[in-house]
């Protein structure tokens, strides 16, 4: 790491107001079919020792942050795997642990994922005593058909039970709740998509996010599809879906913010809604994170902003080792130069809705107004300069915009 | 010290593919000690890397054979002959410099349409024809019924014809006399002015043209300045010499010899196949008969994916030319394709192995459009122009008459299977000749068809059809008129000049059917809707929509996903480099180079 405490790097490639720290809880009662995340079922007996490894490791991992400073932190992330497998105040113990590492930002958003049925009351109330002030729920779909298809472990009407077991546990204190979406599901048609947008709806979260099934090879669908048992979902399909969750989602006044993702609340100057993800707004805007756990990412950028990014062993018993081992657990890491570094730039900011100003755009050596972006204008694609911003007809085909656009 | 005339045997060896040449040629080396043991190997004549490949031969080479018959000793010179339709002239020239042919036959397979062709070829030459039936080893070998159709054909007694293995040598050894007894010797002039034949020639990157050469009149001596008569060039003979089977140099090549002359050229186009070699300075000679400028009968469009490649490209068709006095070839533009070649060869497996060279040797990765014929057009103000290049037809309304080269085609196949023959001769616009019978089992079909409808994919459907027991040869038989038109296919109403063909009016639908569907499927979905349309002049007579992209990969993108995003994103646009811009539409070059692709029989013709 650099010695050197002003960054160099301004603009596009690093946004350095933020600093995020993800937490990866590897751990499933079951693996629904489309899943290829790093996550295991059954280890119930090294579940209490992984919660006390990441305490441990994130000692590791701030004090490898070394000269950069101390950053303050403005949003932590437990994902998973099913997070809520560990038991609350062992996940309360590792948020205290971070607590006292680093500085947290008043207003820190700490993020939880769960499964709806592993919700019930004590774990509401565990989790809004560990400060945790946003819950993400993996609904997937509100259809029981669908759900058996894509093997989850609960039905429809969980996700609402859930919901509301949250929302009385914080009783009055800040929880959000943002609902995951998956369209394009094997049993799924225009009908039962539309029912479960719904049903969403209809449970008031201030974040939702939905996205099309992607088929991956090491998981059972991918084995299915590459047997001939099961299709490929279909391209004019997932348009059509995509296309109902924008019109539904509008209508109900959630502000479609990203590709995948929409919220509710006040727009704030720079057009985001209150309730948007600050976490993944990190992501987005290249902000520093540290990654905490097995298989997991991290990007502390040096001075340039180019990179680098790691990532941990994917495996439990590697990971305990080494963190033991006063080790941190990395498996890999990527060296970025500056042509990786503005093309990751430029194709993360297209994803928000703020897009690029024509200054950065330029940072990034992309011409705002060029014959590239004036096509894709008149095509619909770019909202009217100057800056680079994507319509909601652009969110569909991000990645043609970026190819088109990247120099 | 030259051999006298008397004791010199020149000869060939006539055979369909597979018969068993290069089997026959490897135990004749082997009987004449011609190769040491250690060093023989199996069909040891062929040396190019493509002829070993695709087991056929298209270079000739000259063997120097030494056999001692009744205490006198021969020199047998074994003359290696190109078996494909496509070299038809090579062959001709290398049996002119034969007295002899060994007319080589399957015992199971029986003659073949190729074997009659060069047959025919050796018997217009004069050649002592000696039939021998092979691969007598075989189980299902019946040389009696293939000695009776040979007889058919030649004439000559079935008793007399010799019975052969060449893999395991039974009956070799008698062939061997066979060939020193009624092979006449050469006839010629050993003290007049030097003649000599060349019946072919290739470019060595070492020591630069040799020149196979038959000694007719005189000799050639190292030193010489020899004088190449329609090339019109005087050079030095660098080296002379014969092939025992390897490169031997000698003092000089006499009168009824066989064997090369370096002339000290750089180009074979200055040593042409036929072509008669003198010796500067002598008195003036009649050229050896039977000389012809090569004549390409089918021309496709070669272009490099890579526009930057287009000077290696011209770089390396110099280069093959050097060696190819075949290959013609003339820059073109295409609208699609950007600046290529117009090349013109002597037929589908010239093409193929001139495009597999161009791609192997030369590193080159190219497009290349569907192969057509070249076509006369009378246009209204009386000119006649040719046209090699479809998207070149004038407008119909200049057009008084299109003309299209024909072929003689001979077609052997078995007698179950002359229905299919016909029907498909027929679909290709084919008039009967004369049909015969060589055998109850074995039917001789003499077609008239145009060109065009046998260089795209008659020989596969010909041999699917008669489950691969036909052959096929053919030759030009002139120019005829018909009712042709030219098909354009128009994206997003614009002409892709790559994909123009003419076609005869019956199968202009078809065609366009076939190239619009197949245009569909290969060109991947824009922003905008693409119509596909084929028309005749401004006619549509197909057409087909591809339907504008809706959406790309909609997936999330989190911290950990963000390298694999970021490297699926940049392969995208990777991709878009290798896109060719036809208008607004981004074409793939995989998807042009499939569209234009001939090998998968559906265009509809």
């Amino acid at each position: 790491m650099s010695s050197t405490l002003v960054p160099v790097a301004a603009g596009p490639l690093v946004d350095r107001s933020l600093f995020g720290v993800y937490l990866h809880v590897p751990f499933c009662q079951t693996r629904c079919h489309y899943c290829d995340f790093v996550t295991y079922t059954g280890m119930e007996a090294l579940r209490r020792p992984y919660a006390a490894a990441l305490a441990a490791e994130a000692e590791l991992a701030v004090a490898a942050l070394g000269d950069a400073g101390r950053p303050t932190v403005t949003s932590v992330f437990v994902g998973g795997g099913t997070p809520t497998l560990l038991p609350p105040a062992d996940l309360a113990r590792v948020l205290q642990r971070l607590r006292g590492l680093l500085d947290h930002a008043p207003a820190v958003e700490v993020t939880v994922e769960a499964n709806p049925e592993t919700v019930d009351r004590a774990l509401a109330d565990g989790l809004v005593a560990a400060g945790v002030t946003r819950v993400s729920l993996g609904a997937q779909s509100f259809d029981d058909r669908v759900l058996a298809a894509l093997g989850r472990p609960h039905d429809a009407e969980r996700v609402g039970l859930a919901a509301a077991t949250l929302r009385a546990a914080a009783a009055g204190r800040p929880l959000d709740l943002n609902l995951d979406l998956i369209f394009g599901c094997p049993g799924e048609d225009a009908a039962s998509w539309e029912r479960s947008l719904e049903a969403a709806v209809a449970i008031g979260p201030e974040h939702l996010s939905a996205y099309a099934l992607t088929i991956e090879p090491a998981t059972k669908f991918g084995r299915m599809v590459a047997a001939g048992r099961m299709a490929e979902p279909d391209e004019d399909v997932l348009a059509d879906r995509y296309e109902r969750a924008c019109a539904v989602l509008a209508a109900a006044g959630y502000a479609h913010y990203e590709v995948s993702n929409w919220a509710r609340g006040r727009r704030a100057a720079d057009g985001f809604p209150a309730h948007a993800s600050l976490h993944n707004r990190t992501y987005w805007r290249r902000g520093a994170y540290l990654g905490l756990g097995a298989g997991a990412h991290e990007f502390v950028p040096e001075p340039d902003g180019f990179g680098p990014r790691r990532w941990n062993v994917p495996g439990v018993p590697e990971y305990l080792a080494a963190v033991r081992a006063g080790r941190r657990p990395t498996l890999g890491q990527e060296a970025l130069d500056g042509e990786q570094a503005r093309f990751e730039a430029l194709a993360l900011r297209l994803r928000t809705l703020d897009g690029l100003d024509g200054e950065e755009a330029g940072a990034l050596g992309v011409d705002a107004t060029g014959p590239a972006a004036t096509e894709l204008r008149s095509a619909g694609l770019l909202a009217p300069g100057p800056a680079l911003r994507l319509t909601e007809r652009g969110m569909f085909l991000h990645g043609e915009v970026v190819s088109r656009l990247a120099p | 010290m030259p051999t006298e005339l008397a004791r010199l045997r020149n000869f060939c060896i006539i055979a369909h593919i597979d018969h068993g040449k290069s089997t026959l040629a490897d135990r004749l080396l082997d009987l004449t000690h011609a190769v040491s043991e250690r060093n023989m190997r199996a069909q040891y004549l062929d040396k190019m890397d493509l002829e070993r490949e695709r087991g056929i031969t298209i270079k000739a080479q000259a063997v120097r054979l030494a056999h001692t018959a009744d205490g006198v000793d021969y020199v047998l010179n074994l003359i290696d002959t190109p078996g494909h339709v496509d070299f038809t002239y090579e062959v001709s020239r290398a049996m002119a410099a034969c007295e002899g042919a060994v007319l080589l036959v399957d015992a199971v397979q029986g003659i073949e349409a190729q074997t009659l062709a060069n047959l025919y070829l050796a018997l217009e030459a004069d050649l002592t024809i000696i039939p021998v039936i092979n691969k007598i080893d075989l189980p299902a070998a019946q040389p009696e019924r293939v000695a009776r159709e040979i007889e058919q054909v030649v004439g000559i007694p079935a008793e007399d014809m010799l019975r052969v293995s060449a893999k395991t040598g039974e009956g070799v050894p008698a062939l061997l006399e066979a060939i020193v007894r009624r092979v006449p010797p050469p006839t010629g002039d050993p003290d007049g002015p030097t003649r000599a034949l060349i019946f072919d020639s290739l470019y060595d990157s070492y020591r630069g043209v040799i020149a196979y050469v038959r000694m007719v009149d005189g000799s050639v001596r190292k030193g010489d300045r020899v004088r190449m008569v329609a090339a019109a060039g005087v050079s030095e003979a660098e080296e002379v010499g014969v092939f025992a089977p390897e490169a031997v140099a000698t003092q000089g090549l006499a009168s009824g010899e066989v064997g090369y002359l370096i002339p000290g050229l750089k180009n074979v186009a200055q040593a042409k196949v036929g072509d008669t070699v003198t010796i500067a300075g002598q008195p003036s000679v009649e050229p050896l008969p039977g000389y012809r400028e090569p004549r390409p009968m089918v021309y496709a469009g070669l272009y490099p994916i890579e526009g930057d490649d287009f000077p290696d490209l011209r770089d390396a068709l110099d280069r093959l030319r050097l060696n190819d006095a075949a290959l013609v070839y003339e820059p073109e533009t295409s609208l699609a394709l950007g600046f290529g070649f117009r090349c013109g060869f002597l037929g589908l497996l010239h093409m193929e192995i001139v495009r597999e060279r161009l791609e192997r040797e030369f590193d080159l990765e190219l497009i290349t459009t569907a192969p057509n014929v070249a076509y006369r057009v009378t246009v209204t103000t009386g000119a006649t122009v040719t046209v090699s290049n479809p998207s070149e037809l004038p407008d119909p309304g200049m057009i008084e008459r299109i003309e299209e080269p024909y072929v003689d085609a001979m077609i052997l196949c078995p007698s179950d299977h002359i229905g299919a023959v016909m029907e498909l001769c027929q679909s290709r616009r084919g008039t009967l000749q004369t049909m015969e019978y060589l055998s109850e089992e074995r039917v001789e079909l003499r077609y008239q068809l145009p060109l065009a409808e046998i260089i795209f994919d008659f020989f596969d459907q010909l041999k699917s059809r008669t489950r691969g027991y036909a052959s096929l040869d053919y030759e030009p038989s002139g120019y005829r008129a018909a009712d042709l038109v030219k098909v354009d296919v128009l994206l997003q109403g614009e002409p892709i000049d790559a994909f123009s063909a003419i076609v005869h009016k019956d199968k202009a639908y078809g065609y366009g059917r076939a190239m619009a569907t197949k245009l569909k499927k290969l060109i991947p979905r824009q922003l905008y809707e693409v119509p596909i349309q084929a028309t005749i002049g401004s006619r549509v007579i197909a057409r087909e929509t591809i339907t504008a992209r809706r959406k790309d990969v909609l997936a999330k993108c989190y911290g950990g996903d963000i390298t694999r995003k970021r490297k699926l994103l940049e392969r995208q646009k990777e991709g878009k480099k290798r896109m060719k811009q036809i208008g607004r539409v981004e074409v793939p070059q995989e998807a042009f180079v499939a569209a234009l692709r001939t090998d998968d029989g559906d265009a509809g013709r």
